[in-house]
């Protein structure tokens, strides 16, 4: 991470909640989608195109990096007997911070610790960054932030303020 | 405060919605029922406690508080408490 600081909206994805239901496994629902098991704890998994964040216990947020007319029957065929699939393709903005200082500017919104030692890549923080709602994700190249849609103008400005003193 | 939340880890109290003892349970009928809305213990000591990660996971969580200085001895999912 050693270019300037950026941040884009990452658009065109396809997002939906999976809970799983009732005495069904995260390893059953893994099976399902291909993987070992879907992440226990506050992780993510990826197969293909298609991630999963760990969002609290027997529910993630499924997300694809390209919509597509069949999201989220897609899902509902692989694991509608398994779990509970609801679109929310609708219902995040998705932020991708990455370069110097990303980390740095999101420590200054967020109370958990982003230190690499405690979260690496693939790590999930389920929060809340200037009382908006926020779910970090980081992969090896920077960090992702999903936040209620309707909050996405008043994260920009969260941003835009910290970003002009890191 | 800090609560350990089981599923998220160590968190701000203000992430959660604090709902109190986490002992009485519902009657079946209306005997008791007085008791179960309105009759607490307020010990000095532990207490089981309901707090819920409204801004987290969004489970309710069972927190074992000393109410005497804040220590907190222990956290888990509420579901897991019931037996």
């Amino acid at each position: 991470m050693a270019e300037a600081l950026l941040i884009e909206q990452r658009k065109g994805l396809a997002l939906a909640s999976v809970m799983a239901r009732k005495g069904v496994s995260a390893q059953d629902l893994g099976k399902a989608f291909g993987l070992s098991a879907l992440p226990e704890g506050p992780r993510s998994a990826r197969i293909d195109s298609l991630s999963f964040w760990g969002t609290g216990p027997g529910t993630w947020l499924a997300i694809a990096d390209r919509f597509d007319p069949g999201w989220p029957q897609r899902l509902e065929q692989i694991a509608g007997r398994l779990a509970s699939i609801s679109d929310q393709t609708g219902s995040y903005a998705l932020f991708r911070l990455s370069g110097n200082g990303a980390r740095t500017l999101l420590q200054r919104g967020a109370a958990v610790d982003l230190d690499p030692q405690v979260f690496g890549p693939g790590s999930v923080a389920t929060t809340v960054i200037a009382h908006i709602g926020a779910i970090i994700h980081r992969d090896e190249a920077g960090y992702d932030v999903a936040v209620f849609r309707s909050y996405a103008e008043s994260f920009r400005d969260w941003y835009d303020s910290v970003a002009a003193t890191v | 405060m800090r609560i350990p939340c089981p599923y998220c880890g160590e968190r701000n109290s203000g992430e959660f919605v604090y709902r109190g003892d986490a002992a009485p349970m519902r009657p079946e009928g209306a005997e008791g029922l007085f008791d179960y809305v309105y009759l607490r213990e307020n010990p000095a000591g532990p207490l089981r406690e309901h707090w819920y990660h409204a801004q987290g996971c969004r489970n309710w969580i069972e927190v074992t508080r000393d109410t005497r200085n804040h220590v907190i001895s222990g956290a888990i999912l509420a579901r897991e408490a019931r037996r």
